[in-house]
């Protein structure tokens, strides 16, 4: 099973925390966005393993872009 | 009603396990700085004379009346750091809040004893006039512990005269006695000239019998006529005079006992005097709370001191506002008022100790797809929209309607600018919010949780309210300004920029201007400089905002000028649909 992580929305990504295969639990803080002068934290959805991150820090993304897989048992 | 308040809707979640590690460096932050501010007010409760030295003359300290006249556990200080204009003494040199006294909530405020003799001090009379102000916004008892020197005569040019001078707290006494109020006075020590008034404008003066209370005092008597200057002879003359009266100084406690009869009551021991307040409070009139609460007091499920974890000091960093209100009110429940319109705000009818209050809050983050709907940028709570503004408006109209006060939770970097916002009406709806909170004539509470900020830091309940905001407490994480330290640098230097770049000069000393203003607005806007020049009436711990809160509330419902009853009210319908 897998679990996406999307941007809820766009900004410039400031902040990874975890790096592929890192063991996660749910809302740990997995990356921050920065938009409009606020950093937003993107919080990891579920336990499990990182599968896949598709950003690195200084990224702009667009709202619904994929950040990140989360691989769930 | 007993449907719509014995139970409301359930709010607020419990923390999980990655949020509570991720807040505890910024618990660790916020109680840095308020181990500050404590330090700082005690310092200030140290000032003058030892408890000892005062002691030793027969004398109580205004910390000891304090404690003997109000209740335990019932005292909550405001102006602690309030020193507006930065005086060599560090205090205004009187103190005051808000406490009960015999069962019944008063507004409290004593001279410091302990410093120059209760002297008047520069700024002292606007922390007068906060105080008398929130008498008459709360319709609650003042009470005062007179112990009044007169002016430090040296500086008596940044405080006797002025519009708002040492002379104006005489005006609102007299307003507070034509309104109902009453004003309780504790008369101890050498009251002369201005303490004399500090002592007569009050409505029953409870008097120590070693307490004097004069026109003028003996000084003045005895030097009255001007000379041109001193010389030796005059001198001389002078102290024979001084000897002859400073045995017998005029406005002696038996002349105003047995010949005026301005005291109404006389005391041989400050205790006596105290208990005299006492039996005086349990006259006052005060509705039993049962009379107005719409529930059983109840604590929040959640843990208030969960509030250093979801209140993060980086202003920066984002939260769920709804999360810390949860942590604020009775059994964490509430009524929201209109929950799919204005995202960036928070409205709804909450308990706070079984007293019905309404509650508005900026929400914070991202505010979801198509908000604002009149642009096409993305809103970010914090900030302030068309919805939100007119939600806000039509909430405060509907409180006044039901004569339901109101606790504003502000953390808001302004209103939202340019042509679209200016289109969408924001500066109109915004003075309209101002309107109508003037217009609500209902109590009003601000808890400042971090940012106020330009024009949205006057009309979402803002102290600059005179009439309806009775009070207002920052935490330890506020900062107060007309705007970013570093927006406005750009917006003072971002031409002259331009200008030294095209004639090829060296940019470093705009760039070390820009710098100093970044760092003035850091240095202006920090708790406790809001709360020495009184920004905020006094910055309170996180774990303490509830106890104001519901302090505010039973002193608006201790004697309320007007009630809607319970079964009349139309907000709590509107809400239910």
């Amino acid at each position: 099973m897998q679990q996406q992580m999307v941007a809820p929305m766009l900004g410039k990504v400031i902040q990874v925390n975890f790096s592929v295969g890192d063991r996660v639990e749910e809302d740990d803080e997995a990356m921050v966005i920065e938009a409009m002068k606020m950093e937003t934290p993107i919080f990891v959805p579920c336990d499990g393993v990182v599968g896949q991150i598709n950003v690195k820090i200084g990224d702009n993304v667009e709202e619904d872009d994929v950040l990140a897989v989360i691989e769930t048992e | 009603m007993r449907p719509y308040f014995e139970k409301m809707a359930d709010f607020g979640t419990a923390l999980k396990k990655g949020k509570i590690k991720r807040g505890e460096g910024n618990e660790s932050l916020i109680k840095e700085v308020e181990k500050k501010i404590a330090a700082a007010a005690e310092g200030i409760k140290q000032l003058g004379l030892s408890e000892e030295k005062v002691n030793a003359r027969g004398e109580m300290t205004i910390w000891q009346r304090l404690n003997y006249l109000v209740e335990p556990g019932t005292w909550h200080p405001l102006h602690t750091l309030f020193n507006p204009l930065d005086n060599e003494e560090g205090t205004t040199n009187v103190v005051d809040g808000i406490g009960r006294i015999s069962g019944k909530w008063a507004v409290i405020i004593g001279f410091d004893n302990k410093v120059m003799a209760g002297a008047w001090l520069s700024g002292q009379s606007e922390n007068i006039l906060r105080v008398t102000d929130m008498a008459k916004r709360l319709n609650v008892p003042l009470v005062w512990l007179v112990n009044c020197s007169g002016a430090k005569l040296s500086e008596q040019h940044k405080f006797y005269a002025n519009r708002r001078g040492a002379g104006t707290p005489f005006y609102r006494h007299a307003q507070l006695n034509q309104m109902g109020i009453p004003v309780l006075a504790a008369i101890f020590g050498t009251n002369p000239a201005g303490g004399g008034y500090q002592a007569i404008s009050p409505t029953v003066l409870f008097a120590h019998k070693n307490c004097n209370i004069a026109v003028g005092g003996a000084g003045i008597v005895s030097g009255m006529a001007p000379k041109g200057g001193f010389d030796t002879e005059s001198v001389e003359e002078l102290i024979e005079n001084t000897r002859k009266i400073k045995s017998n100084p005029p406005g002696s406690a038996r002349v105003h006992y047995d010949q005026t009869g301005f005291f109404r009551y006389i005391y041989d021991k400050e205790e006596e005097v105290l208990d005299g307040l006492k039996n005086y409070m349990r006259t006052i009139p005060a509705y039993d709370p049962e009379f107005f609460r719409v529930a059983a007091p109840a604590e929040p499920k959640f843990a208030e001191d969960e509030l250093y974890t979801l209140l993060p000091i980086d202003q920066k960093k984002v939260y769920d506002f709804d999360e810390v209100l949860a942590r604020l009110v009775d059994s964490s429940e509430h009524m929201e008022f209109r929950p799919d319109y204005g995202p960036e705000i928070y409205t709804g009818l909450c308990k706070v100790d079984g007293y019905l209050v309404a509650c508005i809050g900026n929400r914070q983050g991202y505010l979801g797809k198509d908000y604002p709907e009149y642009a096409d940028y993305p809103g970010m709570g914090g900030k302030l929209y068309r919805q939100g503004m007119l939600k806000m408006n039509e909430f405060v109209i509907l409180c006044a309607r039901d004569r339901i006060p109101i606790i504003w939770f502000q953390d808001t970097s302004g209103i939202d600018v340019g042509d679209e916002a200016e289109k969408a009406e924001l500066l109109a709806i915004g003075q309209s919010l101002i309107y109508s909170i003037e217009s609500s004539d209902v109590p009003q509470m601000l808890v400042l949780l971090r940012k106020g900020s330009a024009a949205a830091h006057y009309l979402m309940g803002g102290p600059q309210g005179n009439t309806t905001n009775a009070f207002s407490i920052g935490t330890a994480a506020i900062e107060v300004y007309v705007m970013h330290g570093e927006t406005a640098a750009v917006a003072m230097y971002a031409r002259r920029l331009i200008k030294e770049k095209d004639s090829q000069k060296p940019l470093k000393p705009v760039i070390a201007k820009m710098n100093k203003i970044v760092s003035d607005y850091k240095e202006f806007s920090r708790p406790q400089y809001c709360a020495q020049v009184g920004y905020v009436d006094e910055i309170v711990d996180l774990g303490s905002l509830r106890r104001y809160m519901a302090a505010f509330s039973a002193c608006v419902y201790q004697n309320p000028k007007s009630i809607c009853p319970q079964h009349q009210m139309v907000l709590p319908r509107i809400i239910k649909g």
